[in-house]
């Protein structure tokens, strides 16, 4: 690890005014990944900003149903939040469905939302790594790839995000709220990261120096029947193969209001709007899921080792909406 | 021959009864330090004035190291030293288990990912780090040898050039590291008899011990030029016979102590940081600990071999084995470690425990820019396990009979003869152990589905994922059965040695035990004070920290250390009491005729006859003197492997055990949650029988996590892919089923208390046991360990 400098953000334009003071700052949440990442040499920030003293961990209600999250509230606040589980039970499956208690303890959702890749290339900083080091290659393309995409991804980059949260806000609309130099923004959640394209290495659109303040869920009556399902390779402490984020509203047999997304597939939480499209209006029967899912996975394009995500995901959609429509049915 | 299945204590010796002796689940004094984080272990250790190691290593697997540039290191503040291949003290810059054929520090060349290369002490953990990240070093790549076609071509890299060792005449190819072949009887006449036959080739992947007490150790310059090294290992006098030479020290200026162990598994046979610690120590003139990271300690120890085997069986109609063939190919990596003995393991156990009269056998270890392979519980046996006992699932599929019962036709049992031509001359109850897991109840079915509430989840594959409520769940039930050696083979002189005294304190008899043995988590210092309490009739018995100040007891490996150094200290017991029965019978002979003509003991704290009458108390008997002996013990001598045949009496003891596999399978999504996995072993006597128990158990577990996710990912380019414990998966107690264990005790009576070696069968049958459930719930081949999701819904 290199040496850093370490500072205490009092507020939030002073974070993002030290930020832009110091080139090579990177903003402290939890440092549950970034920390790490110091340690094997992928990041050697010159300067901390630890941004969790800045009254950022609240999450708020709105009255018309939407909520309004600090980007310092913790995984475990978040999770336990009782208008989180309420009004988007997929939200808090999906946290708890992630690390462990410890790390839920100290990560942050403005972190979460910005961890970086799992890919062995990526963190082995000896290694050839286009995220890493732009047009140095991608190894994980016919090298070890048994977790990466399956979905969006390019010859540049495979490697898939690894957030569960974010699978949830993908699903539901959320929109990330950020502070610059030049004053606040806001950014559909959904544009939050770029395709990969043939810039891996630009890993979001946020400006320059932007510091996320909050992620606001609109209003989604729909979002109140919602699972979160992780498939992983043991039962707990491990990164997601395939995910899935489903809401569904049924009225009469048919499928009225319907939220799909699914992790650990694609270089960004995928929302799967073509099995929605399909889904809107159709009967809310296992054979329409199933179509639906084909619909989403007709542009999978899996890599040698990794094909058994397609299925896999297929099915675990099947069966999450399955169940949702038959607890709609009671 | 069969013995009858006995389940309390068994009388071999007329030991007395005593409490907390033989027999008795003693509890373990480090088991509530250890479960409050109480336990110191060898990384809490502290010095003062001490200073921190940190290892520089190889990001290449295979690259000439053109120049190392250590200035900028040594200018960081705080550093005291910086060391490379051209510091290291004498012209002996090697050390090996068998072959000296491991560089202490790159040597101009590194063979494997990981490779030590540079050394920096300094004042601080960090400092150290960052000082080692400054030394500058260039690398030029060179050609990766990762399997056996490269490893074996006409032209591939040799990676030892100049081997000298005994292994290198006999070999076809320099990248063998050893060959060994048995054979016996007539194959291909037998294959002609054959009514079936069933070829397969099963991959076995590398697995890491997964210890969790990473590789620690404290080196303490000495007045006399020497050095006190204190650290977590198996064997401190195999340690200290490969220390001394490389430090150019005589082994009487290294003196060794044993730390706090937090796991061992065969990934501390092998030297870590104790050369490199006491180099920095002797260099700095300072105490140096290092403690590695888990990072550094997926590259600081040996894995398990992965296994590529080839295996063809025939039978009969009526299922009786004809024949087999098998070509066993081990990757061994960069260094040979225990390579040579793995290879002569799986030869030897290759058919399992079978009878099989005509059989052609080959195995191998290569030579490769891969991770070193080594020592890990089960050694070799492990992967022949899972190849033969998937074989036996498709002999018995392809005859139309039940998997147990084709393997009950089969089984060998006492007097029957090994491959190797060695007569099993102790209880194999093979039949026994699995007619016991198979009478056991099978587990409810659908034990999932609750009273009128929601499914408990944790009871199906994907567990609190919530991936299923029983949809597309099949269960399935598999068996498996595995042989394995106990003790060190192929001639090697194998002993231990334990020094007891026996002396009068505070008016109570106290007894005091010294070995080198290493507890590593296994229970052996309970076990030696058992076994004290038992022969002397003694209460109070003190085990002194283990050390290389006594003779040495032998590696904690191979199932060894409870017949081994549990033998020496009831040996070196027996020897005190016939010292205790002299002086009683000099001073108080007259007094009684039981002294001159009865059989006595010690019991109590007093001279006994048979019969319980007391003759004397030990306290009066002693009269203020101490009686101090040492001794060693040996086991009975084995014989090397004949070269070309592999034949003779390679293994001084065998031990068995059998698995009954219940998995749910989630057949849509490639989940399975392993509901049940029972064992029946066959341990002679259990000294300690819940100790017993968690080795049986701890050992299943093991298996199961080979079977579904432990898997270190090793890609062409020979690097280390998942040096993490967020990549490198074991079993979490979520993952763990339940596990009834049903122990036998049938005596070896070759063994000290007929006792037999538990720790390392359990892990073998455990494997296939589970892959062989998978497969009847979903009816694929499943060759390869570990089973991942894409293998059981048949997409790549």
């Amino acid at each position: 690890m290199r040496e850093f400098a370490y500072q205490r953000a009092g507020d939030v334009a002073g974070a993002v005014a030290a930020f832009a003071a110091a080139p090579g700052a990177r903003y402290l949440g939890g440092g549950t990944n970034l920390v790490d990442l110091m340690k094997s040499g992928v990041e050697s920030p010159e300067r901390l900003i630890d941004v969790r003293g800045l009254g950022l961990d609240a999450v708020e209600e709105d009255a018309d149903g939407g909520l309004r999250i600090g980007a310092t509230v913790t995984n475990s606040d978040l999770a336990a939040h009782p208008g989180v589980r309420r009004r988007y039970p997929a939200l808090a499956q999906a946290v708890l469905a992630g690390a462990s208690g410890q790390l839920r303890n100290a990560a942050t959702v403005g972190g979460n939302l910005l961890q970086r890749v799992r890919c062995g290339y990526f963190t082995d900083v000896t290694l050839p790594c286009n995220r890493r080091v732009p047009g140095s290659g991608c190894p994980a393309v016919d090298g070890e790839h048994h977790n990466h995409a399956v979905l969006g991804w390019s010859e540049h980059c495979v490697a898939v995000h690894p957030s569960d949260l974010g699978v949830a806000l993908a699903a539901f609309d959320a929109v990330v709220s950020y502070e610059t130099g030049a004053g606040p923004g806001e950014l559909a959640y959904a544009a939050l990261y770029p395709p990969v394209g043939d810039t891996p290495h630009r890993e979001t659109s946020l400006p320059p120096g932007a510091l996320i303040t909050a992620v606001s869920l609109p209003a989604a009556p729909v979002a109140a029947r919602s699972r979160y399902r992780k498939v992983r390779e043991r039962a707990s402490y491990a990164f997601a193969t395939a995910s899935v984020a489903a809401a569904l509203e049924v009225r009469d047999g048919v499928v009225h209001d319907v939220r799909l997304a699914f992790g650990a597939v694609a270089s960004r939480p995928w929302r799967a709007h073509a099995a929605e499209r399909a889904l809107t209006g159709a009967p809310a029967t296992a054979r329409a899921f199933g179509a639906a899912a084909d619909a989403e996975l007709a542009a999978a394009r899996p890599l040698p080792h990794n094909g058994y995500k397609v299925p896999l995901l297929r099915n675990l959609m099947v069966s999450v909406l399955t169940e949702l429509a038959e607890e709609a049915a009671r | 021959m069969t013995a009858e299945p006995t389940r309390g204590p068994r009388r071999l010796t007329r030991a007395p009864r005593a409490a907390q002796g033989v027999g008795v689940s003693v509890a373990r004094p480090d088991g509530t330090l250890k479960v409050t984080g109480e336990f110191a272990y060898a990384s809490d250790m502290w010095h003062e004035d001490m200073l921190w190691g940190h290892t520089l290593r190889s990001p290449h697997a295979h690259a000439r190291v053109l120049s190392i540039d250590i200035a900028a290191a040594l200018a960081v503040p705080g550093v005291y030293a910086v060391l490379t291949h051209d510091d290291l003290p004498t012209s002996q810059t090697r050390y090996g288990l068998e072959c000296l054929d491991t560089p202490v520090l790159a040597d101009g060349v590194v063979r494997h990912h990981g490779e030590p290369v540079a050394l920096v002490a300094a004042d601080h953990p960090e400092t150290a780090r960052r000082a080692a990240a400054r030394i500058a070093v260039d690398y030029e790549p060179l050609p990766v040898v990762h399997d056996e076609a490269t490893a074996l071509a006409d032209d591939a890299p040799v990676l030892h050039p100049h081997r000298d060792d005994h292994h290198a005449p006999h070999v076809r190819h320099p990248n063998i590291v050893h060959r060994q072949p048995v054979r016996r009887g007539d194959p291909d006449a037998a294959a002609a008899r054959a009514d079936v036959i069933v070829t397969g080739t099963y991959t076995v992947g590398m697995q890491d011990q997964a210890f969790l007490g990473p590789e620690s150790g404290l080196a303490v310059p000495a007045e006399d030029g020497g050095v006190d090294l204190y650290v977590a290992t198996q064997w401190l006098h195999s340690d200290l016979r490969q220390i001394a030479p490389v430090l150019g020290l005589p082994e009487d200026k290294v003196r060794m102590t044993l730390s706090g162990v937090g796991g061992a598994f065969g990934g501390r046979e092998d030297l870590s940081m104790q050369i490199h610690g006491c180099l920095l120590a002797l260099r700095t003139g300072k105490p140096v600990k290092m403690v590695y990271d888990r990072f550094q300690s997926f590259f600081g120890h040996v894995h398990r071999h992965p296994a590529t085997l080839w295996y063809e069986h025939g039978a009969t109609r009526e299922g009786l084995l004809t024949h087999m063939r098998c070509r066993i190919v081990l990757d061994g990596g960069a260094y040979a470690s225990s390579s040579p003995a793995v290879v002569g393991n799986a030869a030897s156990l290759s058919a399992g425990p079978y009878v099989v009269d005509h059989v052609d056998i080959e195995a191998l270890a290569l030579y490769t820019n891969n991770p070193p392979c080594g020592a890990m519980r089960g050694f070799g046996a492990v992967q022949a396990c899972f190849a033969y006992e998937s074989q036996m699932d498709k002999l018995a599929a392809e005859l139309g009979l039940d998997p147990v019962e084709f393997r009950r036709r089969n089984a060998m049992s006492q007097g029957s003869r090994l491959p190797t031509g060695q007569v099993v001359d102790a209880p194999a109850p093979v039949a026994e152990l699995l007619r016991r897991v198979k009478a056991l109840p099978l587990p409810p079915e659908r034990q999932w589905e609750t009273a009128g509430a929601a499914p408990d989840v944790r009871a199906l594959p994907g567990g609190l994922s919530n991936t299923t409520h029983g949809e597309g769940v099949v269960r399935g039930v598999g068996y498996a059965v595995g042989i394995k050696n106990v003790g060190f083979s192929e001639g090697f002189d194998d002993y231990s040695t334990a020094r007891v005294r026996l002396e009068v304190a505070g008016g109570e008899p106290v007894a005091t035990v010294h070995t080198a043995a290493a507890e590593v988590g296994q229970g052996g210092v309970t076990v030696q004070a058992q076994i004290v309490r038992t022969e002397l009739g003694v209460q109070q018995v003190t085990i002194q920290p283990a050390d290389t100040r006594v003779g040495s007891a032998g590696s904690t490996s191979a199932s060894r250390q409870t017949y081994m150094t549990g033998g020496a200290v009831r040996h070196t017991c027996e020897a005190i009491r016939e010292r205790v029965l002299a002086l009683g019978r000099a001073r108080f002979g007259g007094t009684h005729p039981a002294w001159e003509h009865a059989e006595l003991l010690l019991e109590d704290g007093k001279v006994v006859t048979e019969a319980g009458e007391v003759l004397a108390a030990l306290a009066d008997v002693l009269d203020g003197q101490a009686i101090d002996i040492e001794q060693e013990f040996r086991h009975r001598p084995t014989q090397p492997f004949d070269r070309m045949t592999g034949q003779g009496f390679g293994h001084v003891q065998y031990s068995f055990a059998a698995h009954r596999a219940v998995v749910e399978v989630d057949t849509e999504l490639g989940l399975v949650k392993v509901v049940e996995l029972a064992c029946a072993q066959d341990v002679g006597k259990a000294v300690n029988p819940q100790a017993v128990a968690g080795q049986i158990q701890g050992g299943t577990v093991q298996g199961l996590g080979l079977a579904v996710m432990e898997e270190i990912l090793v890609g062409p380019d020979a690097k280390v892919r998942n040096p993490s414990f967020t990549d490198y998966l074991i079993p979490t107690i979520l993952d763990t089923p339940t596990l009834p264990v049903d122990i036998l005790e049938l005596a070896d009576h070759h063994a000290p208390y007929g006792l037999r070696g538990a720790g390392e069968a359990p892990t073998l049958s455990s494997t296939p046991a589970v892959v062989s459930a998978i497969r009847a719930a979903t009816g694929r081949a499943l060759t390869r360990v570990p089973v991942r999701p894409e293998h059981i819904t048949d997409t790549p």
